[in-house]
């Protein structure tokens, strides 16, 4: 590593804490990783108190950090327009290649290295520090071990993205898909369980050849990914007849502000299914919960209730989509007020939120059954959930979901809204089952409350949030 | 008749104080140029006129409508061209257009009309249906141009109006301005070009730290006197720091 090297690493780490502060509530920031390991302790009290055993919850942190690594390796990298749909008109030191004499290579090496050492410091410890006061004094011990491990797989996750976008840039996107999937595919059908190929491996059971098979994947993915990595690919335009006239015509939609949202979802990656793909991870999720609970606490959760409640947390994401393209910035310089802006991206939600969570409740009640009256019991809860929390995510952060829920204050706002709204019916769901018509009643009332709160919440966030961005 | 009147404006952020008391008159029919080194308050001027942002202090009138206060009817008669905003990624050109004309509520016929005059004039024709975010940053802003004047407004507020464009484009956009002027309407544009002002603006007014400081015609200037040595001799005269200052 050369003094530059090394000079480019602390000015990106640099970067990348003014970047997280800029966005997620300046100083405030400096208490997220506190925050962290506060809610590590809370959800690892809560899955044991449920019957969980601690080392399943280390392997789901392990999923989930994978998850985490596959997320970050792809933001900054991908274009300028994704930063810039992010954090506004800036850019990047890894971007500088354009205008210094370093190689794109070099400088993607030393980000990815930044980002490794950043989060396995910033988010990585607390988490396994979280852990702890659950697990027990004895676990000090294991902790550098899971420490060490969460943050190979955290690379590891960054690195398998890193090798998709190498990949495109030379092949086309199905193929890229097709070959990734073979990585895990492969070793499976010959035998080889893909997870012994991974850091997790490791933590289970540590020794040398379980750190060889677990750094080799790192090393190989690494090696690929800077090979294949093409600084000079350059994307063909795309082209399109005009859609917008058509669909604001269908859609009566006089002053177009529908249209142009759903233009934006439609038209980014993933369309349309990346809001069904939100709510498909919700439905499995609630599935393995419930799947899990019954075994561990004898008690059969309400399939119904279950899902209602939990189905409607894909407002959060589904929003998230909806605000991702734009600002109200934007918007600015059109004779339109804040008011109109959010009236629009409103219906958008309605017309992708209702249904997506609908169907999604549907095929769970298809699987999973559930009592007529049990099933529109939690029908009414989910779509209650649903648009109390568009409310609450738009009266807490406006229009910039995403980002602003990562300040630690709004984040806490967040997360104490969220269980005034749903720990009622979850603990109802999931413990005091089977559940007597007249409690049925009750939760069908808490879903038309819930909504009507939602409502309300989005009225006070128009006045609330224009002031705000005209100060 | 008065297009542009403001009165004492001052605006904050956090310690940078933007604006400090910033008064200026532009008349229906000027094309009044703001000039002003960098920080020096032209882009806040031109958004607390239209309304997107709400002055500390100060008194402001853009057409009869007061814009700290009735945002939406100021920019209902105003076109603006921001400095450094783009067009929405995902849409092409073309539906941008007709996005601009429905907030706008022309006729969509209007509204092809005059995208077809613009494309012409900006050669932006063969790009109509590309997708934005595949634009180059000089083809975005042909749109942002083509955008501000769909509704041929009376006002027009132009923040770098040739920023990223060719000569040939340039020139055309200089000329569409002279003549738009000349028709009765009004330009307010803000800009670090001081040749571009000098030679089409009707009058021209210094900014520096947040408040005017000069205000003429230039065809008025001495023939040994040019409005670079002007605008030199102003600016160094106030000791431009940047703007910064402790808010008291």
């Amino acid at each position: 590593m050369t003094q530059l090297d090394r000079r480019l690493f602390r000015e990106m780490l640099r970067e990348e804490w003014r970047l997280h502060t800029d966005l997620f509530g300046g100083r405030r920031f400096a208490a997220f990783p506190v925050m962290i390991a506060v809610i590590a302790t809370g959800a690892t009290w809560a899955l044991t108190v449920s019957g969980t055993a601690i080392g399943a919850v280390i392997a789901g942190l392990h999923a989930l950090v994978f998850a985490f690594g596959l997320h970050t390796g792809s933001m900054g990298l991908i274009s300028r327009d994704a930063v810039r749909n992010l954090v506004g008109d800036a850019t990047l030191l890894v971007f500088s290649g354009r205008t210094l004499p370093l190689s794109a290579r070099r400088l993607v090496g030393i980000f990815l290295a930044k980002d490794a050492v950043y989060y396995s410091g910033l988010f990585l410890v607390p988490l396994s520090i979280g852990i702890v006061p659950i697990a027990g004094i004895g676990f000090l011990g294991r902790l550098p071990l899971l420490w060490a491990s969460l943050s190979a797989t955290f690379i590891l996750g960054a690195l398998m993205t890193f090798v998709g976008i190498g990949l495109t840039t030379r092949l086309p996107t199905a193929v890229v898909a097709v070959l990734l999937l073979g990585l895990i595919a492969v070793p499976w059908s010959i035998g080889v369980d893909p997870l012994s190929l991974t850091p997790y491996a490791f933590f289970r059971s540590p020794g040398a050849l379980t750190a060889l098979t677990s750094l080799l994947p790192l090393g190989a993915f690494a090696a690929i990914g800077l090979a294949a990595y093409d600084p000079t690919h350059r994307r063909p335009a795309r082209t399109s007849d005009d859609r917008f006239s058509p669909i604001r015509d269908r859609l009566g939609d006089a002053d177009g502000l529908l249209t142009k949202t759903l233009l934006d979802v439609s038209r980014s990656s993933g369309g349309f299914w990346k809001v069904v793909f939100s709510s498909g991870v919700l439905l499995a999720v609630t599935a393995g919960l419930i799947g899990i609970v019954e075994p561990l606490t004898g008690v059969k959760p309400s399939a119904p209730i279950s899902f209602g409640a939990l189905l409607g947390l894909s407002a959060f994401t589904t929003y998230n989509w909806l605000t991702q393209f734009d600002d109200l910035h934007e918007y600015s310089h059109h004779p339109v007020d804040a008011a109109r802006v959010f009236r629009a991206k409103y219906r958008a939600f309605l017309l992708l939120g209702l249904p997506t969570v609908l169907g999604s409740y549907g095929v769970a009640i298809v699987l999973f059954g559930g009592a007529i009256v049990e099933s529109i019991a939690g029908g009414i809860l989910s779509v209650g959930t649903l648009l109390y929390l568009f409310g609450l995510t738009v009266y807490l952060t406006g229009f910039d979901p995403n980002e602003f829920l990562f300040d630690t204050l709004l984040y806490l706002a967040f997360t104490l809204g969220v269980s005034l709204g749903l720990v009622p019916v979850l603990i109802l769901g999931f413990v005091l089952t089977p559940i007597s018509p007249v409690l049925l009643g009750g939760i069908g009332v808490w879903g038309i409350l819930l909504g009507g709160v939602g409502s309300e919440l989005l009225r006070r966030s128009i006045p609330r949030w224009t002031r705000r961005y005209r100060r | 008749m008065t297009a542009i009147e403001t009165e004492g404006l001052i605006k904050w952020f956090g310690d940078l104080r933007a604006l400090d008391g910033l008064s200026l008159t532009v008349e229906r029919g000027e094309l009044f140029g703001l000039l002003g080194p960098n920080g020096a308050g032209k882009s806040t001027t031109i958004k607390i006129l239209t309304g997107q942002l709400l002055p500390d202090a100060g008194r402001v009138s853009v057409l009869g409508t007061d814009p700290t206060t009735e945002p939406i009817a100021t920019r209902e008669q105003v076109g603006i061209l921001p400095e450094r905003e783009a067009p929405p990624s995902f849409m092409t050109p073309r539906e941008y257009f007709s996005f601009v004309g429905s907030v706008r509520g022309l006729e969509e016929q209007t509204v092809n009309g005059r995208v077809g005059e613009w494309s012409n004039r900006l050669t932006l024709g063969e790009k109509l249906d590309t997708l934005v975010t595949d634009l180059s940053r000089g083809q975005q802003q042909k749109v942002m141009i083509t955008a501000a004047f769909l509704a041929e407004p009376d006002l027009v507020f132009i923040d770098e109006p040739l920023a990223n464009l060719d000569p040939i484009v340039q020139e055309r956009v200089r000329q569409y301005l002279v003549s738009y002027v000349e028709a009765g309407n009004t330009v307010f544009l803000s800009t670090h070009h001081i040749e571009v002002a000098e030679a089409i603006c009707t009058r021209v007014g210094i900014v520096t730290e947040g408040h005017l400081i000069d205000d003429r015609d230039p065809s008025t200037l001495d023939p040994d006197e040019s409005l670079l040595d002007l605008f030199l001799a102003n600016v160094e005269a106030t000791d431009w720091d940047g703007g910064v200052e402790a808010n008291p």
